[in-house]
């Protein structure tokens, strides 16, 4: 199972490496707040391609923040997108022990939030990748789990779409069937991104480059 | 008017109220190494910065008074100072660290553990059921791993020259009285619980915790799932029978009762029937009666707050009933078993406040035989319970206590009936029990555990006490030796206790030395053992019986090597690993008139498994050789007394899982595929023939191989799971 797996989840190291936000995204015209600051001098970091100073930086507004979701679920996204290449079980198991805190925080803070589904699930994906024959089985049943109740939660948020159809469609090419209703789900996601606005300023706002760029890899 | 004074003073001077303090110092670890990244910060405030790669780190913040400067780095410690911000200047700060971390030392004389949690897993939780020879019984696949010995015709552990007695399994802490389906010579038992209810498997070979008692040799630990992950149906179709598994899941229903954080149900039945199968492949016995077994497994879970509970229930029905060939009896000896056994468990642990973990627990198994050998009817019946409390309170990352108590009850009655005789018989064995253990980390690099464990026998009017301590010291970045010692108590088994109870607990001291090398997905370990037996049973008849006298007059020894190597790296999609064993022992027990190598036990053990992964065929092979060197029998022809050994056991088995489609399993397997000859022993006449001579025959299995397909099917909401895991 091993290779089917490390397949699968190659596939969302992609979609993980494009989840930086945009931070040029500048909305308010009085003067920004102290978090506004904070959270635009952790993308510009994270864009800098400082990830880890990024991560503390969003690390300092969550204690600052205590009733915010994002800056907890940030320093998780940092640390399961870098545990992806990660080959050194030690440093795994904190990254992604660091990332899991995180998530729990932040779900603590927003509960039943789909985003923070995604990325737990994502959290799995990374220790699949690292050794499927140990975690494969375990953990893709959790990911699959999470990724349904993640599009149950909010059907018409592409982003989910996305996230459950690439997802089913790795498992799908692997055994020979048909992507065709994948292909579908991908098609809706495109067309929901092109009228996507997120919640607020600073929501995960990534997928829809990856929904093409899968559309156009797998569906043409 | 002294506040407008100061409103006067801020007026004028508004660099009063931005007044910047600069926070600066340096970061280090113990060995005074720079630490470069770590997140330096006031708490609650948005100011602070990044260690430099010098471990420096300044920064300004118009915070003013008493704050918290917070320090963290993943994998240490995080460091917290309260102080007035004005005083946070040049700060020397050392962090410690982490010992939670994977880098941490772990005591690892004795055990081995399956599971995701355990830090090294010589085990993995697919090995159990992908292992070719253990055709999915979790005890067939213990038996590849080092201090094992190959008794094939039984099918129960027997390690490091203990009998298949002095092993006890738990599940979630919990004894199980009766693990195994009785069964009778040469026909393999198998343990009774399904593997797929469990997530989490620790088998000791030695060295084991003060909280576990009653076991001379080993103890094998099971944990059921404390969450299942989702909705599912399993189905099974064997050449041998059939299988339907179901698991329901139900979320809290909140917010009315809010102490309901979700519960989950998971059923399972299983029949077997060997009887189409005998038909085909007729073997040694001449079945009456082929082997038929029903059983029920369900384990129920709720999560109540910061609680959980977990119930699990198993009934099993099984009968069979055969004639064996016996050189004392032209005709054969008759015999029919028929079993039914109960098992119920039911346990709850919490987090308290104040780091404060509770766990109760308890068990009853109710097991009932019927044995029938020609005229003999022999009815058992045995009522077991066993209760368990434990606290455990973490005082820090390096120091955890334990405290526990536990209670053993037993109540066992036999009716033996044949036409010219009748008796009764039975006994009460109850046990109490009280246990301490405390966790130590000194550093990454030093660790040690402590443990002492008192029982008192109401049978025997006995009270034992049993100190054990390990230790565990890394000597690099990957590898590590522990030491353990530890003493170990057990009572007489049933058919001993049914008809004295004027004995005392036998004993056992454990000697372990574990040296233990991982990394890149590689184990290697080596463990040397000296075991020392005292206080065995010893009694002066052929079988024990009520005029039998009985003593606790035996001892022994057992000393040797274990060796584990496994590799998942090396070559592309072939995970494998081998296991040789060492064993010498001898030992004085039961009828034995002088101190010799019993004959479960074998000089040299060794198991190599490998498991292939063929992409193309979306197929798993896997491969499995079994070596056992001979074993002990008493050759009536020759004086003395298991002077003499049988040729080597030899055994391949292979298997072949293939993935028809996510959710669809085809699987076969075939055990000895090359069909070695085996004999595992000799009987001999009770009487010589004309000649002076004793006739003997070969104690062969009942059949040389054993062949099996089965079709597994899933069916659950998402499409993903299989039951790759159970086979």
């Amino acid at each position: 199972m091993q290779n089917v797996l490390t397949y699968l989840t190659l596939l969302f190291t992609v979609i993980v490496m494009q989840a930086q936000t945009d931070t040029t995204t500048t909305s308010t015209e009085a003067a920004p707040t102290k978090y506004e600051q904070g959270m635009r001098k952790a993308f510009q970091l994270w864009q800098e391609d400082k990830p880890w100073e990024a991560a503390n930086v969003f690390e300092r507004i969550a204690t600052a923040e205590p009733d915010n979701w994002l800056p907890p679920y940030y320093v998780a996204q940092i640390n399961v997108i870098n545990s992806f290449t990660e080959k050194d079980k030690t440093k795994l198991t904190a990254q992604l022990g660091k990332a899991q805190n995180f998530i729990n925080d932040a779900t603590a803070i927003s509960k039943d939030n789909p985003d923070l589904l995604v990325l737990q699930a994502q959290l799995y994906t990374a220790w699949i990748v690292f050794d499927g024959q140990q975690y494969g089985m375990t953990y893709s049943a959790k990911a699959s789990e999470l990724y349904s109740k993640a599009l149950a939660l909010a059907p018409n948020n592409p982003r989910m779409i996305l996230s459950k159809a690439e997802w089913d469609m790795g498992g799908a090419k692997y055994f020979g069937q048909s992507i065709e209703p994948y292909c579908k789900d991908i098609q809706r996601a495109i067309d929901l991104f092109a009228t996507f606005k997120p919640a607020g300023e600073f929501y995960p706002t990534y997928g829809e480059e990856r929904a093409k760029q899968i559309q156009a890899e797998s569906c043409k | 008017m002294k506040i407008s004074v100061f409103a006067f003073l801020f007026i004028i001077f508004p660099s009063l109220l931005l007044a910047q303090a600069t926070v600066s110092g340096t970061v280090t670890d113990t060995n005074g190494k720079p630490i470069s990244g770590a997140n330096v910060y006031l708490e609650g405030s948005y100011d602070g910065t990044s260690s430099d790669d010098n471990g420096k780190f300044s920064f300004e913040t118009s915070e003013v008074g008493t704050q918290t400067l917070t320090v963290s780095y993943v994998s240490f410690e995080p460091f917290k100072m309260i102080d007035v911000v004005s005083k946070m200047k040049n700060l020397k700060i050392v962090l410690r660290e982490d010992v939670n971390s994977l880098e941490t030392v772990t005591i690892s004389a004795g055990s081995f553990s399956a599971g995701d949690n355990s830090k090294i897993s010589a085990l993995k939780p697919l090995d159990i059921v992908t292992t070719a020879s253990a055709l999915g019984d979790f005890v067939g696949a213990l038996q590849t791993l080092p201090g094992t010995t190959t008794v094939a015709e039984d099918g129960r552990l027997f390690v490091r020259g203990g009998d298949a007695g002095e092993t006890q399994i738990f599940i979630d802490g919990i004894r199980v009285f009766t693990p195994y389906s009785p069964t009778t010579d040469n026909i393999p038992t198998r343990g009774r619980y399904s593997p797929f209810l469990f997530d989490g498997i620790t088998f000791s070979t030695g060295g084991y915790s003060a909280e576990y008692g009653q076991a001379l040799s080993s103890v094998l630990l099971l944990n059921t799932i404390d969450e299942p992950i989702q909705e599912k149906t399993d189905i099974a179709i064997m050449s041998v029978g059939g299988g339907l598994g179901h698991t329901k899941k139900w979320d809290s229903p909140s917010p009315k009762a809010s102490w309901n954080k979700g519960s989950s149900l998971s059923l399972n039945a299983s029949y077997i029937n060997l009887a189409p199968y005998i038909a085909i492949l007729p073997d040694r016995n001449d079945w009456h009666k082929p082997f038929e077994t029903a059983s029920g497994e369900a384990v129920f879970r709720q999560k109540i707050g910061d609680g959980l509970l977990k119930i699990y229930g198993a009934f099993d029905t099984s009968n069979f009933a055969l004639t064996q060939e016996d050189i004392n009896k032209s005709e054969g000896l008759a015999f029919k078993l028929n079993n039914q056994n109960f098992y119920t468990n039911a346990s709850y642990s919490e987090m308290l406040n104040d780091d404060w973990t509770l766990f109760a627990g308890g068990s009853y198994t109710y097991g009932n035989t019927k044995v029938g050998i020609d005229e003999a009817d022999i009815k058992d019946v045995e009522n077991s319970a066993h209760f368990k409390l434990k606290l455990r309170k973490r005082f820090s990352n390096r120091f955890k206590l334990n405290i526990g108590a536990e209670q053993f009850l037993t109540d066992f009655n036999e009716n033996y009936d044949e036409p010219n005789f009748a008796a009764k018989l039975g006994f009460n064995n109850n046990i109490s029990a009280a246990f301490t253990e405390a966790d130590i980390i000194f550093s990454r690099k030093l660790a040690l555990k402590l443990g002492i464990r008192g029982e008192y026998s109401e049978l025997f009017k006995e009270f034992t006490v049993s100190p054990r301590v390990s230790f565990a010291y890394k000597t690099g970045k990957s590898s590590q030796l522990s030491l353990a010692y530890g003493d170990f108590f057990q009572q007489p088994e049933n058919e001993v206790l049914k008809f004295t109870n004027n004995l005392e607990a036998q004993h056992t001291q454990h000697y372990i030395l574990n040296y233990q090398y991982s990394a890149n997905n590689r184990i290697f370990r080596a463990e040397f053992y000296r075991k020392q037996y005292s206080n065995l049973v010893t009694y002066n008849d052929a079988m024990p019986d009520a005029n039998s006298l009985f003593s606790n007059n035996g001892d022994g020894y057992a000393q040797g090597l274990d060796l584990f190597w496994r590799d998942d790296e090396s070559i592309k999609n072939v995970d494998y690993w081998v296991s040789y064993s060492y064993l010498d022992t001898e030992r004085k027990y039961k009828n034995f008139p002088i101190e010799a190598t019993p004959n479960f036990a074998n000089t040299h053990n060794l198991s190599v498994v490998a498991k292939y992964w063929i992409e193309d065929w979306k197929s798993q092979i896997g491969f499995s050789y079994q070596y056992g060197s001979g074993r002990t029998y008493t050759d009536l022809n020759e004086p003395g007394f298991l002077q003499n050994k049988t040729r080597g056991y030899n055994s391949v088995s292979l298997n072949w899982a293939y993935l028809l489609s996510q959710q669809k399993i085809l699987y076969f397997s075939i055990n000895n595929a090359f069909a070695f000859k085996n004999v595992n022993g000799y009987q001999y006449a009770n009487t010589p023939d004309a000649g002076g001579n004793f006739n003997r025959r070969e104690l062969r299995p009942a059949a040389d191989q054993f062949f099996f397909v089965g079709f597994f099917w899933t069916i659950s909401t998402d499409g993903k799971d299989n039951q790759l895991d159970n086979l």
